[in-house]
């Protein structure tokens, strides 16, 4: 039993770590010996295949996802964290329709919007720009963003809140200096998931940006396309591996707050 | 409630209120309003058709195996997603060293994107240097000629398989959580009853996961209703059709062919039927085993 418990685990972990393992190691090869033998490990390094790769999608779309993400985060975290206060803190008439109002963004897919929103944002000039794409980002991640900070928010005892109020705070001051603070952790568990997200969101960015401004999953996604025609493996390996890294590297140091956002958003959803 | 804070509750909710609102509820309600009309290519003009679209939907060969690929996917995966979610749940508990190895990567694929996903395996299915043909040639089975991609009969499963590789991770963090809300009593009690193993597996745990089961079913619904990126890299939906999903037959029509009247009624019907499957999800799985059991 206890060996046949050891060797499924063995053989999920070798499916998952497999496949990255052989990326990592064929985006060094050429594509001579790739073909040749795509099993063993590579006999010269060819780092060249990264500054193609890198060319490839371009250092633009690298720097626009990055803003993209940053960007989003900056105005996701306060106004999501200003609308999560009230509805945790603040009962007024209506609180329930109106919350849950915002959560149901959570369970229909953003595509099925994709072609009014392109319509709206042809006629606001939005198309194709990255304050355009920043704004649609911001607005699709609030229900998650609310959800989540709520629960944090109805953590705080409400004594802390009622102190601060008769230390002569008014109520918005009182958010910025005491609650806005004390959420901290509830802000880093969406703000890291959010940013996992946005880092890797294909769909909207797809509709919504075209021809030079372009993310880092569309500029992988078009090298990937391309492949039919003009066969770059290597290139497409080392890419590959340029995307990956930065989302494993940020899983690797945060597991457990990915892990709380997840749990959160999916069993008390 | 005090009148002073009422300005205050407002003004805190105004700015998200203003995006979602503008970005979120207005399309989707235009998206209903759109499926009424036709358009014709770039131009803003439109016509209002009524239900002219809905009934080119219904006759709509394409749009009919885009449901029956969804279907089959739906099915497909679920099994697997549960199934497997139940057992690395289960697999992943506890403080062994093994545990602890399945924990820290089985969450992996669920942080790539979707896009990097498919690259993945795509490359995996590649038919000069993938190790999926490589693996099969060892059973003695030989691949399809045009490539697992290429060929309609593999095409859908090729891309449903990825799409398990990259959820399942999630379901079983959806069951860990829910073996953990299972009260330490009732283990207790089954373990003195002397109820272990298969038994104690299905007569206890599995109904008292019941409210998990719910959760992971609504979520497959979802995530099989969501999958576009996957299918338009591994294989723009061909070929035939045979691994369109609902999404990508969407993509085409309303930005392919700009034929953005149509794409909403796609939309709109797509919306109703995850409407239609949540609805009957909560209804099959309405009420907790305990209550009512003789």
């Amino acid at each position: 039993m206890k060996i046949l418990r050891g060797a499924i685990i063995a053989l999920m972990v070798l499916a998952i770590v497999g496949p990255l393992v052989w990326v990592a190691m064929n985006s060094v090869k050429t594509n001579t010996e790739l073909f040749g033998s795509p099993w063993s490990p590579p006999k010269v390094l060819a780092w060249d295949n990264f500054s193609r790769g890198w060319n490839e999608i371009g250092a633009r779309s690298f720097v626009n996802s990055l803003i993209a993400t940053v960007a989003t985060l900056v105005f996701l975290l306060p106004i999501g964290a200003m609308a999560a206060y009230i509805f945790a803190k603040f009962p007024f008439p209506g609180r329930g329709t109106v919350y849950a109002l915002f959560l149901g963004g959570m369970m229909f897919p953003n595509f099925l919007v994709a072609i009014p929103l392109v319509l709206l944002y042809r006629d606001l000039g939005l198309l194709n720009t990255m304050h355009g794409l920043v704004l649609a980002y911001v607005a699709y991640s609030l229900s998650f963003t609310i959800f989540v900070l709520t629960g944090f928010f109805q953590a705080i005892p409400e004594e802390l809140r009622e102190a601060a109020e008769i230390d002569g705070g008014s109520p918005s001051r009182t958010f910025w200096t005491v609650m806005f603070p004390l959420v901290r952790p509830g802000l880093v568990v969406v703000g890291i998931f959010n940013a996992i997200g946005l880092w890797n969101e294909y769909p909207l960015a797809m509709v919504l940006l075209s021809g030079e401004n372009s993310t880092l999953p569309l500029g992988i996604a078009s090298m990937a396309m391309a492949q039919n025609y003009r066969a770059d493996w290597t290139g497409l390996f080392a890419a590959t591996l340029i995307a990956m890294v930065p989302v494993l590297i940020v899983y690797l140091k945060f597991r457990e707050q990915l892990q709380e956002a997840m749990v959160a958003g999916a069993v008390k959803g | 409630m005090r009148r002073r804070t009422l300005p205050f509750i407002l003004g805190f909710l105004a700015p998200a209120a203003m995006l979602y609102v503008g970005l979120v509820v207005w399309p989707l309600i235009q998206t209903f309003r759109l499926s009424l009309f036709t358009t014709s290519g770039l131009s803003t003009k439109v016509n209002y058709v009524g239900a002219k679209n809905f009934e080119r939907l219904a006759a709509d060969e394409a749009y009919r195996q885009t449901l029956s690929n969804g279907l089959w996917m739906l099915v497909v995966s679920g099994i697997f997603l549960i199934a497997g979610g139940v057992a690395l749940a289960h697999l992943s508990v506890g403080n062994h060293r093994s545990a602890r190895a399945l924990r820290a990567t089985i969450l992996i694929p669920q942080v790539m994107s979707l896009v990097v996903v498919a690259i993945l395996w795509m490359f995996l299915f590649n038919p000069s240097f993938g190790p999926v043909d490589a693996i099969v040639r060892l059973m003695r089975i030989e691949p399809p000629r045009s490539g697992w991609l290429g060929d309609p009969g593999t095409a859908l499963p090729s891309v449903t398989a990825a799409f398990i590789w990259y959820a399942l991770g999630f379901y079983a963090l959806l069951f860990t959580a829910g073996l953990r809300q299972i009260p330490e009593e009732i283990n207790e009690a089954a373990e003195l009853d002397g109820a272990r193993g298969w038994f104690r597996f299905r007569k206890i745990t599995w109904p008292l996961l019941w409210s998990v089961k719910r959760i992971a079913v609504t979520y497959v619904v979802i995530n099989v209703m969501n999958v576009f990126a996957l299918v338009q890299i591994m294989t723009t939906g061909g070929p035939d059709r045979s691994s369109e999903s609902l999404l990508t037959y969407l993509y085409e029509q309303g930005f392919r062919n700009s034929q953005f009247g149509y794409a909403a009624t796609i939309a709109v019907a797509n919306f109703m039927l995850a409407m239609i499957l949540s609805l009957g999800v909560l209804f099959w799985f309405r009420r907790s085993p305990e209550v009512g059991r003789r």
